[in-house]
């Protein structure tokens, strides 16, 4: 719509058809009379109408209120001696927010690179505890990152400094005009001077409408046999885009013209002028309107006006004409021809030196990069961030309030999230024969401590804003589900410990609708009825499995689940012990992320605080922390968790990471391949990456060949630290010979020194009794011991002691 | 009213400490104001980013204060987290603290002193958990326990829990006692 609107614009003006001239004088002379009655009250009904149009523009005009969409900023990048960015990612993330390389840091928005050192004069922004001033800083880097950050500036110094962050996006009505409002003052000058040279010469003498500007255009049009010129004023322009729709008929051309004249009479120019700035249609994003030269700024160079080059700034004023014609990121030669005419318009009006003309004619657009057709850059982030703004906010104070929205995610990880989940899936489809573009993903990647979301991926096309599938795709978790039911077993520590035995024979229960329920492994086959329970969580036995949470009882695997943060209602089925639940991949990461912070629940956020336009606090999103788990179960899961990526289902995860980095997680895979999940994290990075089909037909993909590869080349590039391994206060480590094998069972062989164990945790005063230092795994005599009546058991012990050592 | 009360908890809980280590090579005291304190010398090479619970070998102490464990980024928001909290401004306390986290987020100085913000506040089940989360990335570390347990102990005795509130004392002299073996 508002497209045609601006590019109609430049039609012109068309002058009144002339009527042959009446001979019949007698008769004219008798209509006089009635002629002059009749001129009488078409002045009476114009002047009428004066008073009702004069009322209307200054109504409009003084209660000037543009609806403001709210604007969502991605998390700063703190900057400090210490943070594991090299020089190159600092300056990637500078050019994508739009700082100029330059040799001399004389303004704000600039840097410069050199050998080891980064010098920065970075933005003033207001931040939502306050205001930062734009300061220059000298970063020093050595192999692990930045090794020092000091000033160069004379405003003391500062062991951290915030960049301004990035602006992510606008949450703006479904068809909406999108603006940032800038002042006349606060703009680079060459902008208004420019806009009166190209728009409207006369801008500063004509009384709202020019009678010359409109001959000139006439004239122009004659010349060239058709439309090429208008005639209006930029205060017509203004009207136009003000007060009136877009249809250009000649009674609306007289309407704009008299608004334009009244408008002119009760405002000053330089208020016209601001208004123009700030009104002015200069673009589409969808199904967003891109109103004011302020967002234009942003929305094709990703940085403020204030920062804009001559070169730059002619473009705006180019586009002007007709912003779709002459679109950048569309018609790139197109607009550069109209771009080098208005610079040329500059020099020639004298407030562009010969120096700067002929540097600026030999740039390029510098358009940034991005989607055209996508609304925002982050769609699917975007999206949650409204979900959780809908409670407190209403829909218009969105939309109209021009809020400042302070959100969580973190560019980098965002861009290294779609970048691998889009790669990883053309490479899932190519190596494994799947037609190509037939399967779907969604990734969420959360910080753990703290429970901010850093990226989000709805989609294949993460710039497509189509369904959000990591918010709404819900599918059957599979095994994701096992960590709870062995966390819900492992937080009985009298009873169960990792290397309990547990049965992996065949099952059959009887269901209360009659049916029988006969589950199976993967493989097809049984491992007996002493697998230690730790093999068959990292191995994904199902039999073990379902045992177990029928032992602990399914209603008690369901009040883990809720305790670890999943708010849903599953059916109390045994089937629930091997993922007969649906969840969407935020669900699951929220479960993950109460495991991966040692059993300490966070809600999972995506905003941190929202202030007013000025600046001002409303909301803040404080963070909430809850020990839903006791942190020595949750330990004992996650050292399991850790086997599953080294020894287990997981393991060819270090075909990608780093062998030395401690990772924990689990695959999923549901009923014939349909789903195929990964969920696992580092100390600081969770990801949940879950891989299928939109029809819901078999993917034909385990977790392993699908997600975990996604999973893996994520984790790889968002800077994970490992797992530390701190055991807390109630857990005990005890080096054990790990020699499960389930082609022999539990016996092995009889080795009896340290080579090859492992530090097996277990909680403190539950630790099964004949355990030494350097002993071998004894499932066995644990086995045996289980069997006993308690009484019965510290006779035995002696005896078994004795047997070992006596 | 309320508000006020814990207040002055923490700061004597907090002048508690402080005398309590009296005795030990001084402790860097109450946080300095904000101002930029340009006789701190320059340190062209930071120290290395602290993992305050990686199992520390037995001969190395474990950190005492948040001085000994922390980068100069988290010191400078420690120090402007007290100076807000002192001014009574917990809210804002508590967002720079997080914003501490968020560089350190294992750090358990950091959580000990959200929970003493939280106790301020009055919500002693944050303050709880907190506390408890300190403990739980702080290793073995019986200083930043002892204080931990402390912090619980007040909590729980805003909250009317006695029972606990006690036990969380006893806690906290175990932790104590067990502290002494660096101080010899």
């Amino acid at each position: 719509m508002a497209q045609k609107k601006r590019s109609t614009r430049s039609t012109g003006r068309r002058s009144g058809t002339k009527k042959p001239v009446n001979k019949r004088r007698g008769f004219f002379r008798r209509l006089l009379p009635y002629v002059f009655l009749l001129g009488c009250a078409a002045a009476v009904v114009l002047a009428g109408y004066m008073v009702y149009l004069d009322s209307a523009v200054r109504a409009q005009f003084e209660g000037m209120r543009w609806t403001l969409p709210a604007k969502v900023y991605a998390s700063p990048l703190e900057l400090y001696a210490g943070l594991g960015l090299s020089r190159s990612d600092i300056s990637a993330r500078l050019d994508r927010q739009g700082y100029r390389a330059s040799s001399s840091l004389a303004r704000a928005g600039s840097y410069h690179s050199s050998s080891n050192q980064l010098d920065i004069h970075t933005r003033a922004f207001t931040f939502w505890d306050g205001k930062q001033a734009a300061r220059e800083i000298r970063l020093k880097f050595n192999g692990s990152g930045v090794s020092s950050l000091s000033t160069l500036d004379d405003k003391g110094d500062s062991a951290l400094m915030r960049l301004d962050p990035l602006m992510i996006g606008s949450i703006y009505p479904k068809q909406g005009e999108d603006r940032i409002l800038v002042k006349l003052g606060e703009v680079p000058p060459m902008l208004p001077a420019g806009l009166i040279t190209v728009e409207d010469r006369e801008f500063m003498t004509h009384w709202g409408v020019s009678l010359k500007s409109i001959a000139r255009a006439a004239w122009a049009n004659l010349r060239a046999g058709g439309v090429v010129q208008g005639g209006s004023t930029i205060t017509q322009q203004l009207v136009k885009n003000f007060y009136l729709d877009n249809r250009q008929t000649l009674v609306r051309k007289g309407k704009e013209a008299l608004m334009a004249i009244l408008l002119d009479a009760h405002y000053s120019k330089p208020e016209i002028l601001e208004a123009y700035l700030n009104e002015v249609y200069l673009g589409q994003d969808g199904s967003r309107a891109i109103h004011g030269f302020g967002l234009a700024s942003y929305f094709y160079f990703q940085k403020p006006l204030e920062e804009l080059q001559p070169q730059e700034i002619a473009l705006l004023v180019a586009m002007v004409k007709g912003p779709s014609y002459y679109n950048p990121r569309r018609h790139p030669e197109r607009a550069k021809r109209r771009r080098d005419l208005v610079l040329d318009m500059f020099h020639a009006a004298g407030f562009l030196e010969d120096d700067g003309w002929r540097q600026a004619q030999k740039a390029g657009l510098g358009v940034s990069a991005r989607s055209v057709r996508s609304t925002s850059q982050y769609p699917a982030f975007i999206d949650l961030v409204r979900r959780q703004l809908l409670g407190p906010y209403k829909d218009n104070d969105l939309t109209e309030e021009g809020l400042r929205i302070f959100t969580t995610l973190d560019p980098a990880v965002q861009a290294a999230t779609e970048k691998r989940v889009a790669k990883g899936l053309d490479k899932v489809e190519a190596g494994r024969g799947i037609k190509r573009n037939s399967l779907q993903s969604a990734a969420v990647v959360t910080s753990v401590e703290g429970g901010r979301v850093l990226a989000l991926v709805g989609g294949r096309d993460a710039g497509f804003a189509g369904f959000n599938r990591a918010l709404d795709a819900r599918r059957p978790i599979g095994s994701l589900i096992k960590p709870v039911v062995y966390l819900t077993a492992l937080a009985q520590p009298s009873k169960y410990n990792v290397i309990t035995p547990v049965d992996d024979s065949a099952l059959a229960v009887k269901l209360a609708n009659g049916d029988t329920w006969r589950p199976q492994n993967y493989s097809k086959r049984t491992h007996g009825n002493a697998v230690p329970l730790h093999y068959a969580l990292s191995h994904s036995y199902n039999l073990a499995t379902a045992r177990l949470a029928l032992d602990v009882g399914i209603p008690n695997v369901i009040d883990t689940l809720k305790k670890l943060g999943y708010t849903g209602d599953p059916l109390s089925v045994p089937s629930l012990a091997l993922g007969a639940v649906d969840m969407a991949p935020m669900q699951v990461a929220q479960i993950y992320n109460t495991l991966a912070a040692g059993g300490y629940y966070t809600p999972l956020l995506a905003i941190r605080d929202v202030t007013t336009r000025q600046g001002e606090p409303l909301s803040r999103y404080p963070l909430k922390i809850q020990r839903a788990i006791d942190e020595a179960p949750v330990y004992l899961t996650n050292w399991i968790l850790q086997r599953v990526a080294r020894f287990g289902t997981g393991a060819s995860m270090y075909n990608t990471l780093d062998s030395s980095l401690n990772v924990a997680g689990k695959t999923g895979t549901s009923d014939e391949l349909r789903d195929s999940w990964f969920a696992g994290f580092s100390a600081n990075r969770l990801a949940v990456v879950w891989v299928g089909r939109d029809d819901n037909q078999p993917a034909q993909l385990t977790g392993a060949t699908g997600a975990l590869q996604l999973w893996a080349g994520i984790m790889d590039d968002i800077e994970p630290r490992g797992l530390l391994n701190v055991p807390p206060e109630d857990v005990i480590e005890i080096p054990l010979r790990m020699r499960f094998d389930p082609a022999r069972g539990a016996d092995g062989s009889s080795r009896r020194d340290c080579r090859g164990t492992a530090q097996v945790p277990f909680v403190r005063d539950q630790v099964p009794d004949g355990l030494s230092d350097c002993d071998s795994d004894i499932m066995r005599e644990n086995r045996y011991r289980r069997r006993q009546a308690p009484e019965q058991r510290k006779e035995d012990d002696r005896n078994w002691l004795q047997k070992l050592f006596g | 009213m309320q508000r006020l009360l814990a207040l002055i908890v923490v700061l004597v809980l907090a002048g508690c400490a402080t005398t309590q280590r009296t005795s030990f090579p001084p402790p860097e005291g109450p946080a300095p104001p904000e101002t930029p304190r340009p006789e701190r010398p320059e340190r062209p090479q930071p120290p290395e980013p602290s993992k305050p619970s990686e199992p520390s070998e037995p001969e190395e102490m474990p950190p005492r204060s948040a001085q000994q464990a922390s980068s100069p980024a988290v010191l400078s928001l420690l120090n402007t987290a007290d100076t807000l909290a002192r001014n009574g401004n917990m809210d804002r306390a508590a967002s720079v603290l997080e914003r501490a986290l968020s560089i350190e987020p294992r750090n358990p100085f950091i959580y000990q002193r959200l929970a003493s913000v939280k106790l301020a506040e009055g919500k002693n089940d944050q303050a709880e958990a907190m506390a408890r989360k300190s403990n739980s990335v702080a290793g073995d570390n019986p200083f930043v326990r002892a204080d931990n347990w402390q912090l619980i102990a007040e909590a729980r005795r805003s909250g009317g829990d006695r029972g606990g509130a006690s036990e969380a004392t006893g806690r906290a002299r175990n932790y104590r006692t067990s502290s002494q073996q660096w101080m010899q």
